[in-house]
């Protein structure tokens, strides 16, 4: 008889960030069933699935379900910092693994947690890298009022200010607000080089159909001229936001759907194939799916879903995968990526305009990093050659 | 919002004054995540050599344990607690405590303890160096009194306008008015020649 291995899908499939939760469970169930349809798989994972919506505690309350009398040891899910730190308690409680795969602010390295998400220098400081020389340092700043938004644009502040520019103006409004009016008066008055939307969910696509009609009214706010730049818009909330909306704009990211890496390649043909030919790849989707192969390829090696034997497994390993080459670092448990800045170009989605060269390690803590020297670099070397990236368009 | 520089403790040193154990190994892992090197000792810390925090057994410690005077440490002292008997926090609280950290130690909650550590220490310093220099004050108003009234007399100036020259000779010296009043400067007669016309 195949052994069955219970897995946990914790993803807010209907509060305020379903649309990334919604891809993000997506992702993961895609790749349990490859899984389950592969005999060189020995066993077989049972998805656990759980929505708790907006509900912090609900987070809380379901980790302790899956990780307690359901036998979870490996959860994948949560997707905002705030339900990833209700978590966090439980999987160290039950001695499971959580594995994250968002971008988020860093300053955390949690020993039953994989981090296949970017910290602030794999996301900020290569889209700062990329956006300072070529627009200005004079930033507006819009945020969610939680984590996410604070201390995004805190490290923002700091880079900002290291390059000699200013923060011309900053506004966190409440998780789910689409009231962004004052901030375009504030943008419109305080004419920024560039926008960094800190902003999710239904505030990021409200603010990006906002700022739109203010680049129909005023051209000094087209894109072109004064872009907006994110850490996290991804391609599945392109349907969202607004194709029209979101074209021209910056985000960073440490997958494109436009790379074009061979397994990204079967990637999308397999998600074309299971979710329809207009369904998109995205990062959230992509990571997801990623954790579970690695998950499923660590305990097939181990013959076991133990936190103390998956984890030894998954930081000896290298993994190719759509996302591109990954690997797990020992000390902080956050996977080394590729960051890239990819433009939005309307229907062909975004447009990979620079990558890094090779594999970044990730510092959750900024433990080597100087924003001076970040700074540095800019004046020194120009537009092109900078520390991480290599412009390619 | 407040802008801050993220804190980074990249070739700090760590001493970490405990047996080894389980509890030390995660620390030691944690602190190595934030690039700093450690070292463990355990009875007795005999010297600091060049560390920039110390770390110590709240439950075990004992008098005499650190190579400075109760309260004196030169360093933020961080301690680790398993008992929250009075006793042993009292005791902890006498070497100067500037954070502590919840035994048995996780990932989590390390770094934010040492930020709130340095912080406080640095506070501490400051307040203790703003006290001293408080304490000279006070202790030499006597003779910043003796030199207004010397220089009343010697010059026929009211008291204000004594204490303004005692200020302005002061200050041209780059010297604080107490220490130039020590200095029995006023006392002597050469003060007559810089009698202002």
């Amino acid at each position: 008889m195949t052994i069955s291995i219970p897995i946990g899908l914790l993803f807010s499939v209907s509060g305020t960030d379903k649309r990334i939760g919604i891809d993000a469970l997506d992702g993961a169930l895609m790749a349990l069933e490859e899984v389950n349809a592969d005999p060189s798989f020995e066993f077989e994972l049972t998805p656990i699935i759980r929505d708790p919506g907006d509900s912090l505690s609900l987070f809380h309350k379901f980790a302790d379900e899956m990780m307690g009398e359901l036998g979870c040891r490996q959860v994948i899910g949560t997707v905002t910092s705030s339900s990833r730190k209700e978590v966090i308690p439980v999987v160290e409680k039950h001695d499971a693994l959580l594995w994250y795969c968002c971008p988020y602010e860093g300053f955390e390295s949690c020993e039953n947690v994989i981090y296949i998400g970017s910290t602030p220098s794999l996301h900020m400081v290569p889209l700062f890298e990329y956006v300072i020389p070529r627009f200005g340092a004079n930033a507006y700043i819009a945020g969610s009022n939680y984590i996410w938004g604070w201390e995004t644009s805190r490290v923002a502040r700091e880079l900002i200010t290291a390059c000699n520019g200013s923060v011309v103006g900053d506004r966190f409004i409440p998780l789910g607000s689409e009231d962004i009016g004052r901030l375009i008066e504030e943008i419109e008055a305080k004419r920024p080089d560039f926008v960094l939307n800190n902003l999710i969910g239904n505030s990021s696509y409200a603010f990006f159909d906002a700022y739109q009609k203010l680049g129909q009214r005023n051209p000094a706010f087209l894109p072109e001229n004064t872009p907006i730049v994110s850490c996290n818009i991804a391609e599945c909330e392109i349907d969202s936001i607004g194709v029209k909306a979101l074209t021209g704009h910056f985000t960073t990211a440490v997958y494109f759907e436009n790379q074009s890496n061979a397994e990204n390649q079967e990637m999308i043909a397999a998600v074309r194939a299971r979710y329809g030919l207009s369904r998109r790849c995205s990062n959230y989707l992509v990571s997801n799916y990623t954790a579970v192969k690695m998950l499923a390829a660590a305990i097939r090696d181990t013959g076991s879903d133990k936190v103390s034997d998956v984890r030894p497994n998954l930081l000896a390993r290298r993994f190719q995968t759509a996302l591109g080459p990954l690997k797990i670092d020992k000390l902080t448990n956050h996977a080394a990526l590729r960051p890239g800045v990819g433009r939005f170009d309307g229907e062909n989605g975004f447009e990979i305009v620079a990558v890094a060269d090779e594999l970044v390690e990730a510092d959750p803590y900024f433990v080597h990093f100087d924003a001076r020297d970040f700074a540095k670099g800019l004046s020194a070397k120009g537009a092109t050659q900078q520390q991480h990236l290599k412009v390619v368009k | 919002m407040s802008y801050t520089i993220t804190p980074n403790f990249r070739g700090w040193r760590a001493v970490i004054v405990h047996r080894q154990s389980e509890n030390v190994e995660r620390l030691v892992r944690q602190l190595s995540r934030l690039g700093m090197d450690c070292e463990q000792v355990w009875p007795k810390l005999s010297q600091l050599s060049d560390a920039d925090v110390v770390f110590f057994d709240g439950d075990n410690g004992f008098d005499g344990l650190f190579p400075w005077p109760e309260g004196h440490a030169p360093v933020p002292m961080v301690a680790l607690l398993g008992s929250e008997a009075p006793g042993r926090l009292e005791w902890a609280l006498r070497q100067g405590v500037s954070a502590h950290l919840l035994k048995p130690i996780g990932s989590g909650g390390v770094f934010s303890t040492l930020v709130i550590a340095v912080a406080n220490f640095t506070q501490q310093q400051m307040l203790a160096h703003e006290i001293a220099e408080l304490k000279t004050k006070a202790r030499l108003r006597p003779k910043v009194v003796r030199a207004i009234l010397s220089v009343m007399q010697s010059q026929s100036l009211d008291e204000d306008a004594a204490y303004a020259f005692i200020r302005s000779e002061a200050m041209q010296r780059r010297q604080s008015v107490e220490a130039l009043c020590e200095s029995d400067f006023f006392n002597q007669p050469h003060t007559r020649r810089h009698k202002r016309v």
